[in-house]
């Protein structure tokens, strides 16, 4: 048995750069995939509700404006929501997905209820295509450019 | 003169913080009193208001370390009551991701364990190449901690060649930090001499009081619900249950290190042979009555999930059951004629995330009921002096 066996190792790291980021001046790239927060495409939105059904922490509100003009209004809580990126999943809209989520991770503020995020839209008819477009699979991951 | 030690009851990082009352006789504990309950969040009723998809997100959050775990416990469950096989793809990437994360709570529990030995440097480079897999799970899923890999009936991201490149390469990294740290471990001899001894738990005390995961392999029974009831992909992958003969903290080390090497192996293998096509089928929104048992061998140990279904979109009943509940009566035992100075690496050696947290300890005067508030640093460095003391264990060695 020997002394102090880790010493090496502890001299080698004085000469190295550190492993840390200096993080509020530097900052690292998120990676591709990464889940920040949710956002909707208003003009392709069918107002399926289907997100606001599957959505853990029930931070999508989606409500109708009027009865004649098919207005709908969605609420995304930012303060509730946990970044699941399930509502991106079970957006049925084809190809391009109207639920997505950007890179931003920077999200913290005063006040929750700046937070809150909406959009007025008038809901897009799908196209009717000879055959009907199906609910997409969980794993299509449209809308979030592949590489 | 007996002493009694509350520890507790607070302690934000378990599913079960819990109180332990300690009868001290100067330094050494004679007997430990275990509470459970507080900081109950009632995430099982939770569970039967909302539908199977959200609840995937909602067991995902019982704990921070093995979310994976649970996740993985609960969609084997609901995927067997909705009577849909995932595809194989689907299941090889979820298995990959699950010993990942196996990696990382393994890489956490050793810098833990150098923390609580005094043995801080050791901590910090592990938890330095900890970050490398932290990354890859941050590439593969798009979050480092809550991964959401899991969807009813496969996975919700699939890999392309670049993202296995990357693996593969941080699995090279990681790989030949863990043979550092096994060589460390085994030549460093105050590391051993903390280590040796503490924390005894007979092989006999282990299965009587149904200890789980490293803790019972550590004492030598080969109990891994991998190789003991192989779920999806675990009967084609090869690999060895790792278990040690020492009963102690050590033992304990060594299993989780040796661990580290077998994952190190199912990952690879699963890269290798990971088979082309689906990651998901689409799940049904609603399951028929009927009810399931799940299993699955999570970091520290055998996670289960009992879920049962009433023909509508929500579980009429989930009930988990995490690993640490399992070993908590183990614990007891252990703490049982070990030192003071000893229970923060003897609870720390069951891996109940008490990383996280700083908390106080509570000495009371068993005659006068006189309390003494003694915070967990302090005792860490009750524990420092202790051992700087006390004679080096020259006879205690790494066990190969």
């Amino acid at each position: 048995m020997k002394v102090a066996v880790f010493l090496p190792e502890l001299l080698r790291h004085l000469f190295k750069k550190p492993a840390t980021v200096d993080y509020p001046f530097k900052k690292l790239t998120v990676p591709e995939g990464f889940r920040g927060t949710p956002f909707l495409h208003p003009d392709l939105c069918i107002a399926c509700r289907a997100c606001e059904r599957d959505c853990p922490a029930e931070a999508i509100v989606i409500t109708q404006e009027s009865d004649v003009e098919k207005k709908f209004k969605m609420v995304i809580h930012n303060d509730r929501c946990i970044h699941c990126a399930q509502c991106v999943d079970s957006c049925p809209t084809n190809p391009v997905k109207a639920m997505d989520m950007d890179h931003l991770y920077e999200l913290a503020c005063f006040d929750r209820h700046t937070l809150k995020t909406e959009w007025v839209f008038t809901r897009a008819t799908p196209k009717r295509e000879p055959k009907p477009v199906p609910a997409a699979p969980a794993s299509d991951r449209a809308g979030i450019p592949a590489k | 003169m007996k002493f009694n030690i509350p520890i507790g009851p607070q302690h934000p990082a378990l599913k079960e913080p819990i109180s332990l009352r300690m009868t001290v006789e100067g330094e050494v504990i004679r007997d430990a009193d275990l509470r459970l309950g507080y900081n109950h969040r009632g995430m099982e009723k939770l569970a039967e208001e909302k539908n199977w998809t959200q609840n995937i997100y909602l067991v995902e959050r019982i704990c921070g370390i093995c979310s994976h775990s649970h996740a993985t416990c609960y969609v084997q469950g609901v995927e067997k009551l909705m009577e849909i096989e995932p595809p194989k793809r689907g299941l090889y990437i979820r298995y990959l991701v699950s010993e990942l994360e196996r990696v990382h709570s393994h890489l956490l529990w050793l810098g833990v364990a150098g923390h609580e030995a005094g043995f801080d440097s050791f901590f910090m480079y592990t938890w330095r190449d900890r970050e490398v897999v932290m990354d890859l799970l941050e590439m593969i899923s798009g979050n480092r901690v809550h991964y959401a890999m899991n969807t009813l009936g496969g996975v919700r991201r699939d890999l392309d060649e670049i993202q296995i490149k990357k693996i593969l390469d941080g699995l090279v990294v990681l790989r030949q930090r863990t043979e550092y740290y096994f060589k460390i471990g085994a030549s460093e001899p105050t590391f051993v001499g903390r280590l040796a001894g503490v924390g005894y738990l007979s092989k006999e005390k282990a299965i009587a009081l149904c200890a789980c995961g490293p803790t019972a392999r550590a004492s030598g029974i080969t109990a891994d619900v991998r190789k003991d009831d192989p779920q999806a992909v675990y009967d084609e992958v090869p690999f060895d249950v790792c278990t040690a003969d020492s009963c102690d903290v050590l033992g304990r080390t060594v299993v989780r290190i040796k661990e580290l090497m077998e994952s190190y192996k199912i990952c690879e293998f699963l890269l290798r042979n990971l088979p082309a096509g689906d990651i998901a089928v689409k799940a049904p929104k609603k399951a028929k009555p009927n009810e399931v048992v799940s299993r699955y061998e999570a970091p520290r140990g055998e996670n289960i999930h009992y879920i049962r279904s009433n023909g509508t979109e929500r579980p009429e009943r989930l009930k988990v059951r995490a690993p640490t509940l399992a070993n908590y009566p183990a614990t007891i035992e252990m703490l049982k004629n070990g030192f003071i100075a000893d229970i923060p690496l003897i609870f720390a050696a069951i891996d109940p995330c008490i990383c996280c947290a700083e908390r106080t300890v509570e000495l009371v005067n068993a005659r006068s009921g006189e309390e003494t508030v003694v915070r967990f640093g302090d005792l860490r460095k009750l524990a420092g002096e202790r051992f700087a003391k006390s004679p080096v264990k020259r006879n205690a060695v790494w066990p190969f």
